[in-house]
């Protein structure tokens, strides 16, 4: 036991000997999981098409025209200066432009001269959706102007006005009275929202939280295989057989350090998260057996890799690209529900997808000891294959 | 200049001789990549944006505007956009929305064209009969679009409806006809209207939209034209430190002051240095380009364009490697750092997540990066720009290189680091 210790000593000594190893111990995982908390999709943002608006008029019509785009439910318009805007869509950042010239007022509509543009790339969707939208806008707006120009139209038919001002105040009547009737139009349309079953549950704190968690506790883990390596190189290794210490020990010493100081890490981003978010990691017995379990599942997968791979470099390079390809495909940077049916399948085969569901269980769905403990259960299942591995093609030499 | 262009070439092979190096520079970007594209559905076909939304129609009115509701869903227009079905039955459409079979349904009730348009009795309706929209909540984007489709249809309607009204209110008040011909002018006119309904729902409004559409080819949103440049240019700034670290490693394994037995001023020596991580950076981001090219059939745009780009990046990024250098003590501290800017720019520069959805001092921070101006380039590019596009991110990327390589330089002065 002694032995076991001080082994797992020698290798917190080791790891914390450059203190820029506390940025990615604490300091990255912190400022990832506080930045990408308020950046993740979360499936609730404002999905509609950005539509961006250069309003040069600033009349009460191209206010107007800009409340009804706001009250769309295809297009968000984003008012923006004429340069700015122009900048956007030339550099491809913006689908769609409304310019609103300086000249559209009432007078231009009712005379027939009032005109906006509208740019678009060829053959895109989005904008023409876009495009449908300012014509609907447009028209909720104008309707008033265009009745009152019906009716002068109507009374024209019928007989010529006297005079161009007998035929404004005709027009400006008309105008008055298309708009109290505008107001009184009934509601046409009723919405309503259907009983389509939505079982996807996200919390974007909960999901960042749990994800970079295991994401940042899986690299460092999978690099106990750098550790075996820098000891392989350095002989020291070998130098381990002159003395009365079995392969088992030190395998048991080098794995137990490194797993107590993932706990201590994890334990560390659980209480941020908690301060941060106020997050309810739920049941603590369930954290603490999937957070175990995960370490163990990790550090397995490390202990394999430290027998294949033969130098340092190699070592540290394949821990950062599988910990990252296993998080991201594990669903702990994008939520395994937004993943194509067949991807959410294979991510099964991932330790790092049943960490994630048994973190999620607890925090999102309230699970208990019991429900989590198929999560757990695999896991281990994980760790004991993995090891299985490691300790039969370990070598000293 | 040609010991300068030795030199480079000379850690270029070195890199790419280095087996745990090229790991970091092309394996995982590449495989980090795929993996994007197949946790987002690239590669299965789910990405291909917004089209055939699925939608059942119940079109009880049959009547004149109920038909032409109809057929503004079956329009050419909508064609791609719009996958209609028909149904008699509201309960029926109600479920194939409830089992998310459709995007949203829309039920019109008998008797909807007499409300809005009465044939009989006086010109103003006191029935009013209102379309069910019934819309799917897991779909929110594909309802949303549909429901702007009917308020469209439902905004030409009152918009005639409305000039009707106006019309025949002002044609009594003014005489030019009699209350009780308002009945029969009325429907003269409802029958005008719903003839236009009918014939054209999208008729030119008051305010006449100039619609141009800019030049270039149609280009379709693809999620690894972000991705894949998101993770070269994360691991581009692993390779400017790892070579920062190689001239730290030279000075302390005494092979830099070396090189100054030879003719070789000290200016050659850390110039053909720095120009070896230049190129080794290019070479990086050029294959990966090639790769992603080859084996993704990613179109990454403009190929002018695209290799100044990859220049103007791997300079400001390399500035960034230099300074990285300059301030660090030794070889390992040049690592450590090096690996958390990789992946402190990553964020910022809008890698992993799109920019438009960090917070505001985020993006604005994230002004910094190379990551950031490079992304906007590359993005311009998938989409169809060209060069002339490229003005704001490639100024931004050569000013932050020189601004870095000047800073560096006065430090790399001050350690005199090339001495002998």
């Amino acid at each position: 036991m002694k032995k076991i210790f001080a082994i797992a000593w020698k290798d917190t000594i080791v790891r914390f000997a450059s203190a820029s190893e506390w940025l990615f111990f604490i300091i990255l995982p912190i400022l990832f999981t506080f930045i990408f908390a308020g950046g993740v999709p979360t499936g609730d943002e404002d999905n509609r098409i950005r539509l961006v608006v250069v309003d040069e008029a600033q009349t009460a019509i191209s206010q107007e025209i800009i409340r009804e785009l706001e009250n769309s439910t295809s297009v968000r318009p984003d008012v923006l200066s004429r340069a700015e805007a122009e900048e956007q869509f030339d550099s491809r950042r913006a689908i769609a432009l409304l310019i609103i010239p300086p000249d559209l007022d009432v007078e231009s509509i009712q005379n027939g001269t009032a005109q906006m543009d509208f740019r678009q790339p060829p053959n895109n969707m989005d904008a023409s959706i876009a495009e449908r939208a300012v014509q609907t806008a447009v028209r909720r707006v104008s309707s008033v102007v265009s009745a009152a120009n019906m009716a002068v139209d109507e009374a024209k038919a019928r007989g010529a006005f006297e005079s161009a001002e007998a035929e404004q105040a005709y027009f400006n009547q008309a105008l008055e009275l298309a708009k109290s009737l505008q107001e009184d139009s009934p509601e046409r349309v009723t919405t309503i929202q259907g009983n389509t079953p939505d079982d996807f549950d996200y919390d974007p704190q909960a999901n960042v939280s749990a994800g970079q968690l295991i994401t940042w506790v899986f690299i460092p883990l999978f690099g106990i295989s750098a550790l075996f390596a820098y000891e392989r190189q350095g002989g020291t290794l070998r130098r381990v057989l002159t003395t009365p210490t079995s392969k088992a020990t030190f395998l048991l010493g080098t794995i137990s350090g490194q797993v107590a100081m993932a706990l201590i890490q994890m334990t560390l981003l659980v209480v941020f998260a908690v301060f941060a978010f106020k997050l309810n990691w739920g049941n603590p017995l369930g954290v603490f057996l999937i957070l175990a379990c995960s370490a163990l599942a990790a550090a397995a997968i490390g202990t394999a890799m430290g027998t294949f791979i033969k130098s340092e470099g190699q070592a540290t390079g394949l821990s950062v690209m599988a910990g990252m390809m296993l998080g991201m495909l594990g669903g702990c940077w994008f939520p395994l529900e937004l993943f194509p049916p067949v991807m959410q399948t294979i991510a099964q085969i991932f330790p790092t997808t049943w960490a994630m569901q048994g973190l999620l269980d607890l925090l999102l769905r309230g699970a208990g000891v019991l429900e989590i403990l198929p999560e757990a259960g695999v896991l281990t299942v994980f760790a004991g294959i993995f090891f299985g591995v490691g300790v039969w093609r370990f070598r000293f030499e | 200049m040609l010991k300068l262009l030795l030199i480079g070439i000379k850690d270029l092979k070195l890199m790419f001789r280095d087996r745990a190096a090229l790991i970091l520079i092309l394996l995982a970007p590449f495989l980090l990549t795929l993996g994007m594209g197949l946790v987002t559905g690239r590669f299965s076909g789910g990405n291909s944006g917004i089209s055939d939304i699925p939608i059942v129609i119940v079109n009880l009115d049959k009547d004149s505007l109920g038909n032409a509701l109809v057929d503004v869903f079956n329009s050419e227009d909508l064609a791609d956009l719009v996958e209609p079905t028909s149904s008699e039955d509201s309960e029926a459409a109600r479920l194939l929305v409830d089992g998310d079979e459709a995007a949203a349904a829309i039920i019109i009730p008998a008797g909807f064209t007499q409300s809005v348009i009465p044939q009989n009795e006086s010109a103003v309706s006191n029935q009013e009969i209102t379309i069910e929209f019934y819309s799917n909540p897991s779909r929110p984007t594909s309802a949303g679009i549909i429901k702007a489709i009917l308020d469209g249809f439902m905004a030409r309607l009152d918009e005639m409806r409305l000039g009707g009204l106006t019309s025949i209110s002002q044609l009594i008040v003014s005489g030019r006809i009699s209350p009780q011909d308002a009945n029969q002018v009325g429907e003269e006119m409802g029958a005008r209207l719903r003839q236009n309904a009918a014939g054209n729902a999208n008729e030119a409004t008051a305010i006449a939209l100039n619609t141009s559409t800019s030049e270039g080819e149609a280009v379709e949103f693809d999620a690894l034209a972000y991705f894949a440049p998101g993770m070269a240019l994360m691991f581009l700034m692993y390779t400017v430190s790892y070579g920062g670290r190689s001239i730290l490693a030279e000075k302390s394994q005494g092979t830099l002051p070396r090189l100054l037995v030879s003719p070789t001023d000290s200016l050659q020596v850390l110039g053909g240095k720095v120009f070896g991580i230049f190129l080794t950076g290019a070479a990086q981001m050029l294959i990966l380009i090639g790769a992603s090219s080859l084996f993704f059939q990613l179109k990454w745009g403009d190929a002018f364009g695209v290799v100044l780009l990859v220049l103007a990046a791997v300079f400001g990024a390399t500035g960034w490697g230099m300074l990285i250098t300059a301030l660090a003590r030794t070889p390992a501290q040049v690592g450590s750092v090096g690996s958390a800017v990789m992946l402190i720019f990553a964020m910022l520069g809008g890698s992993f997540v799109q920019l438009d959805n960090l917070p505001a001092f985020v993006q604005t921070l994230g002004r910094i990066t190379p990551n950031a101006w490079a992304m906007d380039g590359f993005t311009t590019l998938a989409f169809g720009g060209t060069l002339t596009s490229l003005s704001t991110p490639m100024l931004a990327l050569l000013t932050m290189g020189i601004l870095l390589f000047s800073i560096s330089a006065v430090l790399f002065g001050k350690k005199n680091l090339v001495q002998k």
